[in-house]
C-alpha cells in the first residue's frame, strides 16, 4: 500500500460575519488556494471529501454535490461527511481511508461552516443542541456551553484547576493568532483581561470560549506516486506524510458515562483515539516526539482537558504544565500555534482541515518566525464532537 | 421599480484578505445583495420507543430501564443496555437523589424566564446507575449547590409545553 502524502492546504478567511460569499464560495476560494500550494491542476484530482456540520445553518442540503458542480469536478466522485465540531478531523480520516483503499489516488478535502452572525447566536446554539441529546436534555434545557461548563467545573473540583489557568490558554491562543491572516481575533491580552470579561456559563468567561466564525479550509491528499506524477512542487518542497489516524466514539450524555472514568471531567473516546493514532505512527511519548500539536480549543478548559486525553501528561497536571510555559511556543509542545478555535474561530466543518493545514505549513517551516517551531518534524491535530462523543487525532509528518 | 420585499440591503464588500481592488480576483464579484432569508420548521415528532418515560411523567412516576443480564437501571432510559446489548424492561424509581455535577448559566434553551439564571444538574436517582440532567429549583439564598447534594423530584402543578417540564430537582433539605 502506498503512503498517503499532505501535498497543500489553503484558508478561506475565518471571519465573525462574511456577507462576501456562501460556504461554497469559501470552500472555491479555500480550493483554489490549497491546489495552487501544492502545486496541482484540479482536473487532475480524482475524488473530493466534503465536511459540513449543519444543513440548517449552511442553508444547503448536499453542499458536498455543489461543491464537486461550482469546482467543476463533475462527473468525478465526492463524499459528504459529518461529526459535529468533529467534522474536518473525519474528512481526514476518510480521505486517508479512501486513498490507502486504492478508492481514489488523490483527494480534496474540503470544510466550511457558516455560523458567523448570518445566523443569530440563539439559533446556532439550539441546532448544536441537537447534536446532542434532544429528547432528555435538549429537552430539560440543555445546551453545549452548559455541558462543557459542567465538565471544567468537575476538573476543577477533582484537580484544583484554577481559572487563571483557563485564562491562560485564552492569551496564548489570541496571541498566536495575530500572526495568522486568516484568524478572526487575534489580541494581545492579559490573564486579567479575561477574568474581566463578563461569565457566559460559569467558569467560562467571554474570552475563554471559541468564536462562532464563517470560514473554509482545504488540504489536498495523494499516495506519494500520484504526487511523483502531478504536483509542480512535489520536488521543490519538504515532503509531509498522513502517519496516523485514530477515531472514537463515547456515550453522548455525560451521566452516562462510567464513574470514576471519565465521569464528567475526561475525555475518554479523545484518549483512544490518540492511542490509536499513536500505535499507528509508532508514537510511545507524544511530549517528547511530536514538536507541534493543534489541540480541540472549543473552551480553553476543552484544550486543558485535551492534553490529558491526548497522553501529554497525567489527569490533573495540564493546569501546572500550561503554567510551566510547557505548550507556548519556545516550550517543549506548542500547542495551536494557528490561534485555534478561541483566536483563529470555529466555522465547524472548516476548523479540523485548517489544523492539518496549519501543520501542514508548520512541518515545512513556512510560518512566520513569531510562530514558527524550530525543526518541526511531527505535529499532531486533535478535534471532536458534541462533548468528545466523536473524536479524531491524525498525525503527519515531515521526512526529508 | 417593482420592490424585492426580502432584500435587505445592496452593499459592496471588499476581499476579507484585505486585498486591494486592483490585484482581487475576485472584484467582479463583490457586489453583494443581502436578503432576510425565513426558515421554520414544525415537526410531529414521536418520542419513540421511549415514550413511556414521558407518557408516565404525566402520572408524576420516574421510569428508567433495567437490563436482564447485569440488573443495572439506565436512567435516562435506554431501549437496549449498552453493555450487554439485552432488550431492557422498565422500572419505576423513586424520586431522590444525589447531585454530581451542575452549571449555573443565565440563559438556557427551554427555560421558562431569562430573568434567573438557569442551573442544569446531573442527579442520580437512588438505584439509578446513570445520572439524569434536569433543572434544579427553588435553592435557598443560604445554601451553597455542591456534588453529594441530596435533590427530590418536584412536579410542575401548572400546564406544559413538553413532558420534561412536568418535574425539576430542589434541595431535599
Amino acid at each position: 500500500m502506498e503512503r498517503v502524502v499532505v501535498l497543500g492546504g489553503g484558508i478561506s478567511k475565518f471571519a465573525r460575519q462574511r456577507l462576501d460569499g456562501s460556504p461554497v464560495d469559501w470552500i472555491v476560494e479555500a480550493s483554489m488556494r490549497a491546489l495552487e500550494d501544492a502545486g496541482v491542476d484540479i482536473s487532475a484530482i480524482d475524488h473530493s471529501v466534503v465536511a459540513y456540520e449543519s444543513e440548517i445553518l449552511a442553508r444547503q442540503v448536499t453542499m458536498g454535490q455543489v461543491v464537486q458542480d461550482v469546482l467543476g469536478l463533475t462527473p468525478k466522485p465526492s463524499i459528504r461527511v459529518e461529526a459535529g465540531g468533529g467534522t474536518g478531523g473525519a474528512a481526514l480520516r476518510t480521505a486517508y481511508a479512501y486513498i490507502r483503499s486504492g478508492l481514489c489516488n488523490s483527494m480534496l478535502v474540503v470544510g466550511a461552516d457558516a455560523v458567523g452572525r448570518q445566523v443569530p447566536a440563539s439559533t446556532v446554539r439550539e441546532v448544536y443542541a441537537l447534536s446532542g441529546d434532544v429528547d432528555f436534555e435538549m429537552a430539560a434545557g440543555g445546551f453545549f456551553t452548559a455541558y462543557y461548563a459542567l465538565m471544567m467545573d468537575a476538573h476543577m473540583r477533582q484537580y484544583g484547576t484554577t481559572k487563571e489557568q483557563l485564562a491562560r490558554v485564552s492569551v496564548k491562543n489570541h496571541r498566536n493568532a495575530i500572526s495568522n491572516p486568516f484568524a478572526c481575533m487575534p489580541m494581545a491580552i492579559t490573564i486579567e483581561d479575561v477574568l474581566d470579561s463578563p461569565v457566559v456559563v460559569s467558569p467560562y468567561r467571554k474570552f475563554d470560549c471559541a468564536i462562532l466564525a464563517d470560514g473554509a479550509a482545504a488540504l489536498v491528499l495523494a499516495t506519494e506516486r500520484w504526487a511523483r506524477e502531478h504536483s509542480l512542487a512535489w520536488k521543490k518542497r519538504p515532503h509531509v506524510y498522513f502517519i496516523g489516524s485514530g477515531s472514537a466514539t463515547e456515550r453522548v450524555r455525560l451521566g452516562d458515562r462510567p464513574q470514576p472514568y471519565p465521569g464528567y471531567a475526561h475525555f475518554r473516546a479523545k484518549q483512544e483515539a490518540a492511542k490509536m493514532a499513536y500505535k499507528m505512527a509508532d508514537i510511545k511519548n507524544p511530549v517528547a516526539e511530536l514538536d507541534v500539536a493543534e489541540v480541540a480549543d472549543t473552551f480553553t478548559g476543552v484544550e486543558l482537558q485535551s492534553y490529558e486525553a491526548l497522553g501529554f501528561c497525567d489527569p490533573g497536571q495540564s493546569g501546572p504544565l500550561l503554567e510551566e510555559g510547557v505548550f507556548d511556543l519556545g516550550g517543549d509542545l506548542p500547542v495551536n500555534t494557528s490561534g485555534g478555535m478561541i483566536g483563529q474561530g470555529a466555522p465547524p466543518g472548516g476548523v479540523g482541515i485548517a489544523q492539518g493545514v496549519e501543520i501542514l505549513s508548520q512541518l515545512r517551516g513556512e510560518r512566520p518566525s513569531t510562530v514558527q517551531v524550530k525543526n518541526a518534524r511531527k505535529g499532531l491535530m486533535d478535534i471532536h464532537g458534541g462533548t468528545s462523543s466523536y473524536a479524531v487525532v491524525s498525525i503527519f509528518s515531515q521526512e526529508d | 421599480m417593482v420592490k424585492v420585499e426580502r432584500k435587505l440591503e445592496e452593499i459592496m464588500v471588499e476581499s476579507p484578505d484585505g486585498i486591494g481592488a486592483s490585484d482581487d480576483e475576485w472584484a467582479a464579484f463583490r457586489r453583494i445583495e443581502v436578503i432576510d432569508f425565513p426558515l421554520t420548521f414544525d415537526f410531529r415528532h414521536s418520542l419513540g420507543k421511549l415514550s413511556r418515560f414521558f407518557l408516565e411523567l404525566e402520572n408524576q412516576r420516574l421510569m428508567g430501564t433495567c437490563c436482564p443480564v447485569c440488573h443495572s437501571i439506565w436512567l435516562p432510559p435506554r431501549t437496549l443496555c449498552p453493555d450487554h446489548h439485552a432488550v431492557n424492561d422498565w422500572v419505576e424509581l423513586g424520586g431522590q437523589g444525589v447531585l454530581e455535577a451542575f452549571s449555573i448559566s443565565s440563559y438556557a434553551l427551554g427555560a421558562d424566564s431569562a430573568d434567573e439564571s438557569v442551573v442544569l444538574a446531573y442527579v442520580k436517582l437512588h438505584g439509578a446507575k446513570t445520572a439524569l440532567l434536569q433543572q434544579l429549583r427553588n435553592v435557598p439564598r443560604d445554601k451553597q449547590i455542591e456534588p453529594g447534594m441530596p435533590v427530590k423530584v418536584v412536579w410542575s402543578k401548572i400546564d406544559v409545553q413538553h413532558p420534561m417540564q412536568l418535574f425539576w430537582f430542589e434541595p431535599d433539605i
